[in-house]
């Protein structure tokens, strides 16, 4: 048997170089939407009967924006957060960053509020004293309307969750036992 | 002995120094004796550089660079096949169905009918004989907001010379907010309620605003996708003007897309 064809061909690697650009190429071509992604969120302990802040970061992708909460035109659709309702945990307020100016280059003067790059919403979870100890997971959706600097594209839902841990609540501090009116020193 | 054949094989032949203590090799005064298999200094005893092989033993030939033929073929058809599904997707701007067509100069413009804004409903094809710029738009886009203004008065301006700006409303807004939009922005030409069917016969429309400029015979004569320059809207407008009416102008497309509600 002759031993050199049992040796594999070793790949070029110009050719393999190339074939990766054309690959990169490609997939390029196919990814000009444009994408906002959550920030994996960590374990959020929450206590009951006690509201916390939940930071919930995302990202808009490079050469992007989306519209602000309040965005400065009654036609444009502002990002939103709908949280769906948990039985016994409430979500209470939702507090939305402010939105950076930006005007398009050919209307340099009307100034739009959007948020680009990463921006943060805050959710404020409040277990009610019922709730069992325990993990829930909270779910929503973030709605978003994406444009760049020269066209714009229909509006998206993002999906949201994150994991909270519901905790008791410390316990009270306890007073001193009331004295009973019977005993006399 | 070529040089290739030395690297794989050891120099046993009157080496010159130990490299350990540096005394002479093989000088020819006894000093050092180069034994063949286990050579050592004499002076020292520390080991000299083994042969790899038997003197005489074939040596092995270096790796030939020889390529697979059917592994490039097979290379080249997945990067092709990439490039291609690249292109396609591209093209798609996410739609579900199938692709969308690609339109290109000289295509005939895809016939529809769409109900208009104001009532009643627009079919593409009785425009025939006029140029026509069709523009895919929607109240959430703010570069359609800056460029509604200029086909205001660009319909003002190129409407006696057989102009006619079509406006396709692509949102799902309400009625109401769309005419609020077009009354606000004074608009002055048909609005018509756009569909997903017509916004797939035009490449997808996977963006707003697009505008395809189609000549007086129905064909596509340019498209701007985004927002550019008025001057660049006006250019295509001329393009657009300056195209003859062809004798089918009169007859309608044979296939049309119907609006359903």
């Amino acid at each position: 048997m002759n031993c050199k064809s049992m040796i594999p061909p070793r790949p070029n690697p110009a050719f393999v170089a190339f074939f990766a650009l054309l690959a990169g190429a490609a997939f390029a071509q196919s990814g000009k939407a444009p994408s906002v992604s959550m920030v994996p969120v960590g374990l959020v302990t929450a206590e009951r009967a006690t509201q916390t802040m939940v930071p919930l970061n995302f990202r808009v992708a490079s050469g992007f924006h989306i519209n602000s909460n309040m965005p400065r035109s009654e036609f444009l659709i502002p990002t939103s957060l709908k949280m769906d309702l948990p039985t016994d945990i409430i979500l209470g307020k939702i507090e939305y960053p402010e939105g950076q100016d930006l005007s398009f280059p050919f209307s340099p003067d009307e100034k739009l509020s959007v948020y680009s790059g990463d921006f943060t919403v805050n959710v404020a979870v409040h277990p009610l004293h019922a709730v069992t100890p325990g993990k829930y997971v909270m779910h929503g959706v973030l709605r978003y309307q994406a444009c760049d600097n020269a066209q714009c594209f229909p509006p998206k839902a993002l999906p949201v969750s994150f994991d909270v841990k519901v905790t008791k609540e410390p316990p009270t501090p306890h007073k001193n036992p009331a004295q009973s009116p019977h005993v006399h020193n | 002995m070529s040089s290739v054949e030395n690297s794989h094989q050891v120099q046993v032949e009157n080496p010159q120094w130990c490299p350990k203590c540096g005394a002479a090799l093989g000088t020819g005064e006894g000093k050092a004796e180069v034994t063949p298999g286990t050579p050592t200094c004499e002076a020292c005893g520390a080991p000299l550089v083994q042969p790899l092989a038997e003197p005489g033993a074939p040596i092995p030939p270096a790796p030939a660079k020889n390529r697979n033929p059917l592994a490039l073929v097979v290379v080249a058809i997945v990067a092709a096949a990439m490039l291609y599904f690249g292109f396609h997707m591209a093209r798609r701007g996410g739609a579900d169905n199938a692709a969308p067509p690609i339109l290109g100069k000289s295509t005939p413009a895809p016939d529809f009918t769409l109900d208009k804004l104001d009532g009643g409903n627009l079919k593409l094809s009785d425009l025939r004989g006029k140029a026509v710029l069709l523009n895919f738009w929607a109240t959430w886009c703010g570069p359609c907001k800056i460029e509604t203004p200029w086909l205001v008065e660009l319909q003002n301006q190129y409407g006696s010379q057989g102009l006619q700006v079509v406006g396709v409303a692509m949102d799902d807004s309400g009625k109401d907010e769309i005419a609020k939009f077009a009354k606000d922005m004074g608009v002055n030409y048909p609005v018509l309620l756009g569909k997903e069917a017509v916004g797939d016969a035009y490449g997808g429309v996977p963006a707003l605003p697009e505008s395809f400029f189609i000549g007086r015979d129905g064909k596509i004569v340019d498209r701007i996708i985004g927002l550019k320059g008025r001057a660049d809207i006006e250019d295509s407008i001329k393009k657009a003007l300056n195209t003859q009416a062809s004798a089918e102008s009169t007859n309608p497309a044979p296939q049309t897309l119907q609006a359903h509600n």
